[in-house]
This record gives C-alpha cells, structure tokens and sequence, in this order.
C-alpha cells in the first residue's frame, strides 16, 4: 500500500546496498614487486629494501638488511661498477640514486659496529673454502650464517686475494679490507693462511670434510705473445701490483707503458702514475670499448695518465739488456668478435715506436689450472648457477669459473654456492627437500639469488610479492619530484691523490641518507596512500594489518585509477579473481 | 485594533503576526507594497526574519524551497509573469511537501502588458499542487495569510492566497488587526515532519522510479483532501476566536435561489449587491463565493448547487480552447449529480486584464441566464467585449 | 622525500559511501570525495541538477553521509541562500551550505542564480565541478566545452566554436571574497583550498575541474594524468582570487604543449594541426591576461 512509501523522496539506506562491483571486467590488486637495482645487482642485494629502512629513519635495519645478501659492502660500494644505477628507474626521471655511494656508506658503518657474538652452529656439517677473495669470503660467511663449520684455506699469506693484491689501497684502503676480514673471522669462520692447495695439501685431504668451495681465481696474466716479452722490466700487469699494494713496487723508471683496457689496465696506469712515471696506455680498440669501470677510466686520465687507442705492441725492444721502447701497430676495427665488440685488425700504416723504461701487460688473466682438482673448458671451471662443477662433493665459483670477472659477481657467486652447499647437505641429512626453483629464488626472476629467499626469513614485509622487475613504465613519476644526484667527494686530482690515500672519500652519513630518499622504492608499496585518495568509488580502504591496502570488490568498479596513480608499480590490474 | 490599509499590507500583517522567519522576494507590480512593507518590517526589527532579496521569482520560490525544508517558516508574494516564472518550482514545493505560503495578486498576463487584475495567472497553476485561497476584501486578506501558515504546516502542503490587484491590493479598507497573543494562540510554531538536519542525514528529492512515483503522488492527493477538512476546523477555530468565519463557500441568500451566481474575489462583492436588488424585486437570485479553490470543494458545491434550476458561473479568467476555469471545474463537479437535480449551468467570461466589472455587467448576466431557453449555445459566454 | 607526499594533507573519507553511480574513472566523484571529507558532516548540500543527482544513488539510498537537497537545475545559488537563511534564524552559524553543481547548472542555466547569490554575499559555498558539457544527459555541449571539442550537438563537422566561458572572471567581477580554481588531479591542493573557502564567510567559489571518461573519450585510468596535463599546459591554471582583486597562482604551470593533451582524449579527435595551434595560441594568449590579473589584479 502506498503507506510502506513515504510522502517525499527522502533516503532511508546508503548506496551501499547497491553492488557496483558487478560493473568491472578488470579488477586491481597489491602485489609488490622488484625494483630493477635488486635485479641488477650482482651480488643480489634488496637495494630498495634497505633505501626504504634509511628513508624511513631505520637505519640499523638498514645495514643489516644490506649484510643479509652482501658480506662485504663497505668493498662493494667502493669497487663495484654498480649495474643498479645503470637500472635504476630514476635515470629516467633526473638521475640515478648513487647506490654505490649509499652502500659504501652503510657498509663503513657497519664496520664501525662492534661485532656481535659469533654465531653458534646448527648442523654438524664442515665446508671448507680454498680461496680467500671474495667469492670464497662471500661463500664461506653464509655458510656460517647457514650454521656450517667454515674454514678458509688461502694460499697467500694474508687473506683477501685480489681484494688486497689487485686493488689498489688508494680504491680499497687495507684498513678498511683488514676490519672487513676481521668481522668474518668474526662471524665463525676460520681462515689459515699460506696453505697451496694441491701443493702442500692434497685435494683428497678435503675429504674429512662435508662440501668443499674452490674460489682460487685467475691469476695468471695473459702473455703478450710478442718478442721481447721475457726482457727485464717487462711486468705482468697482477704481478706488478702484487708487490705494488705489498709496498714493494718495482722500479719503473720515468716512462712506462700499460698494454690493455680492463681494470687491471687503470690499477696498474694510476699505480705507476703514483710512482711518479709518465704513464702511457696501449689499448687496441677505442676508449668506447675498454672494459674498465668508466670511472677508473676518468680517474685515471684525471691523473695525467695518457691513452694511445687503436694501438697494439708487436715488440718490446730491447737495449742494453732490458727494456727501452715498444714497437706499436696501429689497428682499426673490422667485424666484430665473439665478445660482440668489432675486432680490431692491423692497418696498412707502418709500425711507430715508444719509449718506454717499464712495460706493463695487462690484457687478461687466466686461470692457472695446474694443481686444481677439475678440468678447465674454455679457460674456465664449468659449473652450474649454483656452483657444482660435476666433481662430487666440489663446488666452484668466482673468477675461476666465469667470465664475468668482479669483485661483485664473485660475491654473487659464492653466495649461490653457499646456497648450493647447503641445498646439498640437506638432502644428505634428510631436511626439508631443496626447492627446485632457482628462479624463484632470482630477483626478478633473472638477477642474482636472494639469501633471504632462501632461508625464508626475510624481513621486509611484502605484500603478495610476484617475482616481476618494475620498469620505468610502471613508475608514476607524476608524483616524484625532481632532485639532483649528490655527487661523491674525490680529491682533486694532484699531488693530495698521492701514494695510497683514498681518493674517492664517498658521501656522509646524512647525504647518503638524502641520497637514498632520492629512491622511489620501485615496485614495493610504502603506504603512500595515493590508490585510496585517488579512488573515486571509496572502495580501497587501508589494510587492518597497518600496511598495504584492500579493495572491496563489491564496489571497485575496476577504473585502473589505482594501478595507474600507484607511485612505483605495486598496484597492477588483472582479468583474475573478479 | 482597527486600521485602514491597502491589501498589500493587510497581507504584510499577516505574514508578521505569523511570526514568518524567512522571507524571500522580487518585486513586481501590484505586489510591491508587501514586500516593501516586509522590507520595513525587518530592517526596523519588527519582524525577526531574514529578508532574501533575490534577483527573480523562480530564485524566490528556489529560495523558499531552500528555507522551508530546513525547517523555517517561509513566505513569499508575486503576480502575474514572476508567478508563470515560478512555474517548475511550484510543482517542486508542492511536491516537496513544504508549506510554503505565497500571495499572489491576480494579475493578467503578457503580451500586451497588462497590470490589471484577471485570474489566469492563479488558475493556470492550477495543477501544481498548491492550496488556492481567494479573497473578496483585505480583512479576508489579512485573516487568510495567517490561517494559510496553519493550514499549510498541518497537511505539509504549500498554500497560495490570492487577491485582486488593485481593487484590493492598492485598495483601502478598514482591517481589524488581531493581536500577538490571539495569533500566537492560534498558530504555534513550525514543527518540521522533515527537515535538512546535520544530525540526522538523509538525501530529499533523489530519483523515484515508476515503482514508487505514484504513490508519492498519491500521498500528495490524500493531503489535499484531508486540506479540505482541516480548512474547515480552522476556519471554525478563527471564526470563534475572531468572530470572522472565511468558509471555503459561502451561500448568500442561495438556499431557495433559482439562478445562483457563482463567483470570487472582488467580483463577489459586486454579485452581492446584484442579488439584493433581484431579491428587493422578488426575484430568487442567490449567490455562492467560491473562497478555495484547490482543493476543489466538490462535495460542498454540489449540495449548495443541486435542485437549483440554473447556475451562472463569472470566470474572470479563460482557459483557451475550453472555457472559464471555475466553469470548467463547476461542470465536472455537477457531472454526478442526478439530471434531475442537475442545474443547468452557463460560464460567463468577464474582466479580463481588469476590464472593469460592474453591477451592470451581473445584471446583464442575470438576465440572460434567466432569459436563456434550451442548453448554453456555448461554453463560454463572453460580456462586454466590443465585437 | 622525493614522492610528493598527499596522505597526510588529505582527509579520510567518512562521508562518501560505496556503491554509488558513478562511471568508472569519474573526476566528479573524487572532487565530492575530497572536498566533502574536508568540510566534514556538518554540511548541507544543495544538489541542482546535474551527474551528481544520479551519482547519489536513486530514492531510497544516498551515497552521501550529510543531508542533501535535490533541486531544480537552475536553483543551486537559490535554494542555497534559503537554506542559508533559515539556518541563520535557527542559530546555527557553523553548517556548511553548500551548492554541489555542474558546468551546465553554473555556466549556464544555472548562472543568475549564482550571480544573485554572490551579488548578495551570500554565505554560502559554491562548488561547481566541470566535466565540460552536460555529461549526464549524453554529452551536450556547455558554455564551459573548450574550443574545438566534439559534443553531440557540436559534431565532429561543426565542433564547438566558441572558447569556453571565464568563469573565473565572472565570479570576480562579482568580488566575492574567495574564489579558486582547483583540479582532483592535485588533492593537496583541492584540500587547502575547500579549507581556505571553509574559514572564509560570505560566498565563496570553487571551480573544479573534473575529467570525465565517457564525456572526453578516454581511458577511465587517465583520469588523474589529465587532469595533471590540463593544468601544466596552463589550459586550466590553478589560482585563488580574493575579493575580486588578488589573484595568486598555487602551484607551478610549466606551460607543456597542449599538443599531449589534446590528442590524449577522444573529443578532439577531429582536430589537425592547425587547430591544435590554434588552441595553443588561445592558452597562450589567456596566460598573458591572467599573468597580468596575478600582477596588477582585476
């Protein structure tokens, strides 16, 4: 009867009677994702996890997020030529975020700390790790971590490697890499030094223990193949800074020429430069395709050392029993070469000369694969992504068993075999069964491995993580405002750049912590707000838990707004559960 | 206490001893004196209201619309083109169920201008919902504004009393002003069914779809009726404390008429001294004031007009294309009526745009009803028109 | 922090209600969501016809947490000033009033009754949000449609040829004390400015641009992108005015080519090049006056 409808038109319920839900074919949802620095990253560091504590004021969980996936940061964040700026999203908006700079800063804070206890063990398991650089102190800390006997055996007096015979103290001071060492030692691993593997102990006295991880790099410098090449004052480019970094550097002369365009190339330049020769450096293609880290590259030139491109040494002349110049060919570039850079070919001009007092080669390593206990295929150890080489109860890793040969992906690599040890050893002790899905455990599903994958433990909260990279199409940079890169203090060059003093002295604590808010947290959702304010149907309502949102998909009527305004790409539509 | 004054003021006195609280307006001639005097009123504080003074009559009515679903007593006056203005939104109070009063001076409608009074612009919105009051003299005036406050407040319907432009909008007349308590006696204050409150928020007007319109509309009929009825009970209660009773009809002298004259507004006065001369020469003439209009008061009119031989309906008015709308609706009204007991009914069409009306004219229309044989040759019989 | 950060200059919604009839992607309903949450629940809103009245929700529901009044198309500014006048007879000083209209219920049928209202300084709040054209009977140009777009009454062979209407002046000339352009795309912004209006009496304006999905011919998802674009290619700057005479810029118009944004939304489809500069030289033109309004005033 008419009595059930009043006499005006005035509402007695809300529209939430009224399902617009019904109305969407796309509906939205939260899924965090990967930012392209983690996927970039070598080792496999969460860079914007720990970017994320620093903005948020947390910087203790910072660092130690960092520690998780990277042992050694106050290292990495000085000589890694850091791919994550390369892919760092923001170089599409102004610039990247100076990670390395970041890490380096986080990283000499963390040596700052007093070391905690060392840990207690888990399993009754024992590794050992022949080689000290840094695939094998990478391998051997999470091993520990992971609850193993670890002990290193380093074939060198003193632990390190390349760490402390490659690189130079004025890139890598030796204070900070002895406090690095220190820490380790400190975290349960055991390292006994001048012990040759194969030589004064034999491969099969490792059976006593469980797994072992060979890491012992490639330290054998390529030979010229030119004549000449045997006469004093002709040095092999590692040997030379073998003795240089020990305080021993041989005796250059005043003019000296370095053969080759990789980082050991720049070492050796910058370290002679130090010892006040005039540098001159051959490189056979153009500065475009030298290896070296760009940086090395400017700061070397920085220093007064000089290039010669399309150039190669056909001899080293000889006077009076040694040394005195090079016989130089100059090249040009034809087809390119398996490495895909075009091949550089002899020219028809004729040969030139250079004086030289001292002749550094530096145009590769090799692995030196007498002694080892597996055969090389292509200069190389064969091994898998986690490090098993075939040889049962081996595993390897580093320089020696790839080509990509830094000191981030050996740390890269070590952790992966930590991962492949320990997968391995489980399996012998009837644990839980070893996931099969490396790339599940891959940032992104391409980058390096994650620690924290592994172990399930990961401290970052995540919101219904998928295993994808946030590219730049999926940043809103709307609501990002620009902001110029702090720029790393480096000494002038000139006569303060002397002998071993740091050159690049990074950033402070305080600009670091500027610099990492810089950092738009691709792909992980901070709780900004932005999908709730800009929703016009007020379906997206904060999560109880406190972090992260839900939508009601009784109303969301699947606009995409959210998706499309969500800063970093955490927000994404789907045709799924609607 | 007795004054004289012009029926614009009769209707300003009304609106002030009702105690109304907003006030909004614009002027236009022959209704500018009560909104003038409203204007006095409140600026010299005599009149607590707030005084809108917008700039056109549909903002008047908006206005109105605004103040009385919030709650507040709410007044407002036009004529002629401000009311056809105010057309859309007449069916928004009615609708609305807000008891706005208005006054509207009968006033004809453009084009030629022409300020006179005739009805059409009252009649032409006649199907807006609004309760039509109409008025013979300014003491009606002055008693109707403020039992239109009542009336409407009771049924929640918008009320519309109107009075002649200048026969009695500028027209002096002695006018007995009630006192504050009288009135205040009789009229409490506005007790909202519905109102815009903050603290309890609803939506009013939203869309209604055919599934729930009609019985809106329905509710809207119901009222009017139950209009009906309480006009009555008002009527008696003023009539009692005033000794003045402004019935929605009145029967002068028509209970053993033969011919009835039926009319309204000043025309009544007129017609009253028609019959008393035809009565003075024996002749029985009788009269019935029609006072309300809507809600059309069909079953009082058909007993007052049953068994009477002929009725002669005075429409100052026309609806184009049928005829004078008091006719009109007279006619439905007697449709049910019995043919024996039906009068035979003649509509007589006069003072359009003010033309003058004079005991000459009713008399003319006497004549000819009485003299006519067989039915009307025409719905509308227009006098005095130079053809 | 390099994100602009909003959350914490916006309000939580409380007042707007799920569930209610708005298209996909409506600039309008983020315009009501913000501005309502800011003027909280004591508030009154006058609804003149327009795609709110059906966005509410039909009788019996509303979407709205305050009382609302629906009204005829052309009344906003009048049913306004009664409410605002009965309020002020009952002693309530503090309810928000506030007219809820669109471009067609302001620019135009709608435009005495604002001018009125705002002539009399009444106290009341006027929120018009602009989608442009009367959007909720199918897309019918306004006097508020932009120069060249298509509506169904300025097809694609005739499209509309007359630049839109400035309201801004308008409400100027009127010198109430507060008037501001604002855009859902920068709710910061929006915010401050519903605030500013909130504590200011007399008639206050606010002219909001809301984009519209179906009526512009665009993804729903680009709501809020241009919204953006329309206020960086200076084509809707965002300004306050005081009392007819200070104008202000409040934030930063980098005047990008209005090349993007024209060509991001269907409705001006039709147009070639010559037309787009066309209406790059019109925003150009209008920048140069309003600059000068920001130096010397009206």
């Amino acid at each position: 009867m008419a009595d059930a409808i009043p006499a005006v038109a005035v509402s007695t319920t809300t529209t939430r009677v009224n399902p617009t839900g019904s109305w969407k074919y796309i509906r939205p949802v939260w899924r965090d994702r990967v930012a392209p620095c983690n996927a970039a990253c070598p080792v496999g560091v969460d860079i914007e996890g720990y970017m994320n504590l620093l903005r948020e004021g947390r910087d203790t969980e910072a660092i130690d997020l960092l520690l998780r996936e990277n042992p050694l940061p106050a290292i990495t964040g000085r000589v890694c030529d850091h791919p994550c700026e390369t892919a760092c999203n923001r170089c599409s908006l102004d610039e990247a975020v100076a990670v390395h700079a970041v890490e380096r800063a986080l990283g000499d804070a963390a040596l700052a700390r007093t070391q905690g206890e060392a840990r207690t063990r888990h399993n009754a398991d024992r590794v050992a790790v022949i080689g000290s650089g840094p695939a094998g102190l990478s391998a051997a800390v999470f091993l520990a971590r992971l609850g193993y006997a670890v002990t290193i055996l380093e074939a060198a007096p003193e632990p390190g490697g390349l760490l402390r015979l490659g690189i130079p103290p004025y890139r890598l001071p030796r204070d900070v890499l002895d406090r690095q060492i220190a820490q380790i030692r400190g975290e349960g691993v055991s390292i006994l030094c001048n012990v040759r593997m194969g030589r004064d102990l034999a491969w099969d006295t490792l059976d006593w223990f469980d797994a072992v991880f060979v890491a012992t790099g490639a330290h054998r410098s390529r030979p010229l193949g030119v004549p000449g090449e045997a006469l004093p004052g002709v040095h092999a480019g590692l040997e030379y800074l073998r003795r240089a970094n020990d305080g021993h550097a041989a005796d250059l002369g005043e003019r000296v020429v370095v053969v080759g365009g990789g980082n050991t190339a720049m070492d050796c330049a910058r370290s002679a430069r130090r010892q006040e020769a005039d540098v001159l450096v051959l490189y056979r293609r153009t500065r475009e395709e030298m290896p070296a880290i760009a940086d090395e590259i400017t700061e070397a030139a920085a220093e007064g050392v000089r290039f010669l491109f399309l150039a190669a040494p056909i001899k080293v002349i000889e006077q009076r029993g040694r040394v005195c110049g090079v016989a130089a060919q100059r090249m040009v570039l034809g087809h390119p070469d398996a490495s895909g850079r075009r091949r550089p070919v002899p020219s028809d001009e004729a040969p030139f000369s250079i004086t030289a007092d001292a002749v550094i080669t530096a145009i590769g390593e090799e692995v030196d694969d007498a002694h080892l206990p597996f055969a090389l295929e292509g200069g190389a150890v064969p091994v898998d992504v986690l490090g098993r080489c075939g040889t049962p109860h081996f595993f390897a890793g580093g320089d020696m068993a790839g080509h990509e040969r830094t000191v981030a992906h050996a740390i890269g690599a070590g952790k992966r075999a930590a991962i492949g040890i320990d997968q391995h050893l489980r399996a012998r002790r009837g644990e839980r069964p070893p996931p099969d899905d490396v790339a599940a455990l891959r940032w992104g599903g391409a980058g390096n491995l994650s620690m924290s994958r592994w172990r399930q433990d990961d401290p970052v909260p995540r919101i219904d993580p998928v295993n994808e990279v946030v590219g730049w199409a999926g940043i809103n940079a709307a609501h990002f405002a620009r902001a110029p890169r702090l720029l790393d203090w480096i000494v002038p060059p000139g006569r303060g750049r002397s002998g071993v003093r740091e050159v690049n002295r990074g950033l402070s604590r305080s600009e670091a912590t500027s610099e990492a808010r810089r950092c738009l947290n691709c792909g992980v959702c901070n709780d900004c707000h932005v999908c709730m304010i800009f929703c016009p149907d007020a379906a997206i309502t904060p999560d109880p838990s406190g972090h992260g949102f839900v939508v009601d998909l009784d109303y969301c009527k699947g606009c995409g707004l959210c998706a499309a305004e969500c800063p970093r790409g955490a927000v994404t539509m789907t045709r799924e559960g609607l | 206490m007795k004054k004289v004054m012009v029926g614009n003021h009769a209707v300003s006195w009304g609106v002030k001893l009702a105690r109304a609280e907003v006030i909004s307006a614009y002027p236009i001639t022959p209704q500018t004196q009560i909104v003038e005097e409203l204007s006095e009123m409140v600026a010299g504080g005599d009149l607590p209201a707030r005084f809108i003074k917008v700039e056109s009559e549909h903002s008047a009515m908006a206005a109105c619309i605004g103040a009385s679903a919030t709650g507040a007593r709410t007044f407002t006056a036009t004529s002629s083109q401000g009311l056809a203005l105010m057309h859309e939104l007449l069916h928004w109070a009615a609708g609305g169920r807000l008891p706005v009063v208005m006054a509207d001076v009968n006033r004809a409608l453009a084009p030629g201008w022409n300020i006179w009074t005739d009805q059409n612009d009252s009649l032409a919105q006649r199907d807006t919902g609004w309760i039509q009051l109409y008025c013979e003299n300014n003491q009606e005036v002055l008693d109707t504004t403020i039992l239109a406050f009542r009336l409407a407040e009771e049924v929640d319907l918008p009320v519309m009393l109107v009075l002649d432009a200048f026969y009695l909008s500028h027209t002096s007349e002695p006018v007995d002003v009630p006192d504050t308590e009288l009135v205040d006696a009789f009229l409490p204050p506005r007790v909202a069914r519905h109102r815009l409150d903050t603290a309890d928020p609803h939506s009013y007007g939203a869309l209604v779809k055919p599934d729930a319109y009609m019985e809106m509309r329905l509710h809207q009929q119901q009222a009017m009726s139950a209009a009906g009825e309480a006009h009555e009970r008002f009527a008696r209660d003023w009539s009692a404390r005033t000794g003045r009773a402004w019935p929605a009809l009145e029967a002068y002298r028509a209970d053993d008429a033969e011919l009835v004259l039926v009319t309204s507004g000043t025309i009544t006065s007129t017609a009253r001294e028609v019959v008393d001369g035809w009565r003075a020469r024996g002749e029985r003439v009788g009269l019935v004031k029609v006072k309300m209009f809507r809600p059309f008061p069909t079953a009082a009119l058909r007993a007052m007009l049953r068994g009477k031989r002929r009725v002669a309906v005075l429409d100052r008015n026309i609806s184009p294309g049928h005829g004078g709308i008091f006719a009109e609706e007279i006619r439905s009204a007697l449709y049910d009526v019995p043919l024996d007991d039906r009068p035979a009914l003649w509509g007589f069409i006069l003072g359009l745009g003010g033309r003058d009306v004079t005991p000459e004219t009713i008399d003319e229309i006497v004549v000819r009803t009485r003299e006519a044989e067989g039915a009307p040759e025409r719905e509308d019989i227009w006098v005095g028109v130079k053809v | 922090m390099s994100q602009i950060m909003i959350r914490d200059r916006v309000p939580a919604n409380e007042l707007l209600h799920p569930g209610h009839l708005a298209c996909p992607g409506c600039g309008g309903a983020i315009a009501m969501k913000l501005v309502l949450n800011t003027l909280g629940p004591k508030t009154i809103i006058v609804m003149p016809a327009c795609c709110w009245t059906v966005i509410a929700g039909p009788w019996p529901q509303s979407s709205l947490g305050v009382p609302v009044y629906h009204t005829a198309f052309e009344t906003g500014g009048a049913v306004a000033s009664g409410i605002r006048a009965a309020l002020d007879v009952q002693g309530d000083t503090e309810t928000t009033v506030m007219a809820w209209a669109g471009d067609g219920g302001t620019f135009d049928i709608g435009l005495q009754a604002l001018s009125g209202a705002a002539e009399r300084n009444e106290d009341i709040l006027y929120v018009c949000y602009d989608n442009e054209a009367y959007m909720n009977t199918g897309i019918q140009r306004s006097s508020a449609t932009p120069w060249g777009a298509w509506t169904t009454t300025t097809p694609a062979v005739q499209p509309q040829g007359t630049i839109k209407k400035d309201i801004m002046a308008i409400m100027a000339a009127h010198r109430v004390p507060y008037a501001a352009t604002a855009c859902v795309s920068y709710p910061a912004d929006l915010v401050e400015k519903v605030k500013r209006a909130h504590g200011t009496r007399g008639t206050r304006f606010l002219h909001i641009l809301s984009p519209c999905p179906p009526g512009w011919k665009y993804p729903d998802e680009q709501t809020v992108e241009l919204g953006r674009a329309a206020v960086r290619t200076r084509i809707f700057p965002l300004l306050e005015v005081e009392n007819g005479a200070r104008w202000r810029f409040t934030v930063d118009h980098p005047g990008h080519d209005v090349g993007a944004y024209v060509r991001a939304q269907g409705r001006f489809r039709h147009l070639d090049e010559s037309a787009i500069a066309h209406i790059q030289e019109d925003v150009d033109a209008r920048w140069e006056v309003l600059m000068k309004r920001v130096v010397h005033g009206t």
